[in-house]
């Protein structure tokens, strides 16, 4: 998780929704990306779970840009992907070949703890009382979204107990 | 808020989607590589990318720039006869460690001296993934795969101090712990006038050992700006790629302040000093019929 020349003192509330889009935005082609990577790997169950992910980072993206559309109408956007990196999106590392529905929730779930925690530290930088609200409203989402993980990850049985070292091909002579 | 981008990282996603395995460090080299192009801000059709054989090899084949999978090791010719041939476009060449240090390892010297304007960014992974574990030349020793069942008794290819040693102008190093920072070198890399080359230890999830790992990495990881090292300094740098394998330095190793001459200008000025006497090109064919 990290940012790039982003003057949070001087953030307006504009830019600060066009980054919030923008970390949603990032987060669901995440999710997709690992969708597409465990239907690629034959694990159906956990692709479902992220696809199921993206779903949810889009509406959020949606319901961010439709306030950005009526507050700002279609006022350029002068912020760009190239200043967030893995604010709400799973780590790249974070998939495996195989994993259960278990391991994609808890993927899942460390995502939006790590946006928790970015909207948390960028919160004491705000200076715009507007921006600052909006950054106290994505924090607390993020903790709705935590739980709402969490009571899924609930609903499961125990993993089946083996571990990604089962499925790892052993060194064989060529 | 300053600076708006033309090109969006996304602009440079092909369809195509990547088969490496879940959790492959190369997922986060073609994010860092797409983000680092949209700061150029180069359209896609001035890029070429061209790749050897390998896991990581298949990286342009996910980009929407000029693409070759080429033959095994043999990114770099390839690379250069392209910038040779249309020297206004962007030239990336991509690979994996086996592909740049072993299979292509004799070619890396003559693109370093001649200066060539490329980008080399090598994801070493310290094995043969797609081959399914063998010993690469960047495998600690002692390190146990198919192919060495007893451990390897080879020393590693150093490729921070090899490429240093031929004397490369721009040697940096990255990792997938970092997207931010690997994606800045990547910008600084192909902003360098001149031969550049980056390696970026990306993890194979599937033989890579342990401490190979993205938790292992980012126990051993620190940047070279933290250890106030000198970019400008190369025999500094040369003192710190040491280092390889044991620690990991995360940064510009070496930028020459004072870059020379590309191959490519040398080429220019030559074509510009013969030319001045030569025959217009629609009479060249003259030089080789006998009046």
């Amino acid at each position: 998780m990290a940012t790039r020349g982003i003057d949070f003192a001087n953030l307006s509330l504009m830019d600060a929704l066009d980054l919030a889009i923008l970390i949603e935005e990032e987060a669901e082609e995440r999710y997709l990306d690992f969708a597409a990577q465990m239907e690629q790997h034959r694990t159906p169950e956990a692709a479902r779970f992220f696809r199921f992910m993206a779903s949810n980072e889009a509406k959020h993206g949606l319901e961010l840009s439709a306030r950005r559309a009526e507050r700002f109408s279609d006022a350029p956007r002068v912020v760009n992907r190239s200043m967030i990196f893995d604010i709400e999106a799973p780590d790249f590392d974070a998939a495996r070949a195989f994993m259960s529905p278990r391991k994609a929730m808890e993927a899942a779930l460390a995502s939006e703890v790590k946006a928790h925690a970015f909207f948390v530290a960028a919160l004491p930088a705000l200076r715009d009382a507007d921006v600052r609200a909006l950054f106290e409203e994505l924090r607390n989402e993020e903790v709705e979204h935590q739980e709402l993980v969490q009571l899924e990850l609930d609903k499961l049985p125990p993993d089946s107990g083996l571990s990604d070292d089962d499925f790892v091909d052993e060194p064989s002579a060529q | 808020m300053s600076a708006t981008c033309e090109y969006q990282a996304k602009d440079y996603k092909s369809d195509l989607k990547p088969i490496w395995c879940p959790g492959c460090g190369d997922y986060s080299v073609v994010q860092g590589i797409y983000r680092a192009l949209a700061a150029i801000g180069r359209p896609p059709h001035e890029i070429a990318f061209v790749s050897g054989i390998g896991c990581s090899s298949r990286i342009p084949g996910y980009t929407t720039a000029y693409g070759f999978n080429s033959v095994h090791g043999r990114s770099l010719p390839i690379a250069q006869g392209i910038k040779l041939a249309n020297p206004d476009l962007l030239v990336l060449a991509a690979g994996g460690d086996g592909d740049g240090f072993s299979i292509g390892g004799g070619h890396i010297a003559h693109l370093i001296r001649r200066n060539m304007d490329i980008t080399y960014i090598v994801m070493d992974n310290q094995i043969y993934g797609l081959t399914k574990g063998q010993l690469s030349p960047t495998s600690q020793k002692g390190r146990v795969t198919c192919t060495s069942r007893y451990g390897s008794m080879e020393n590693p290819v150093n490729p921070l101090l090899y490429t240093l040693a031929y004397g490369a102008g721009f040697v940096a190093q990255a990792s997938p712990t970092d997207l931010a920072g690997m994606s800045a070198i990547i910008e600084e890399a192909i902003r360098y006038p001149g031969f550049a080359f980056v390696n970026i230890q990306s993890p194979c999830v599937t033989y890579g050992e342990e401490a190979q790992q993205i938790k292992g990495l980012k126990a051993i990881q620190g940047t070279l700006a933290s250890l106030g090292h000198n970019p400008a300094d190369r025999l500094a740098a040369m003192d710190l790629a040491q280092h390889y394998g044991s620690k990991l330095h995360l940064g510009v190793f070496y930028r020459n302040p004072e870059p020379p001459p590309t191959y490519g200008d040398l080429v220019k000025e030559r074509q510009a000093l013969l030319s001045k006497d030569a025959l217009p090109k629609e009479r060249i064919l003259d030089l080789f019929i006998k009046k």
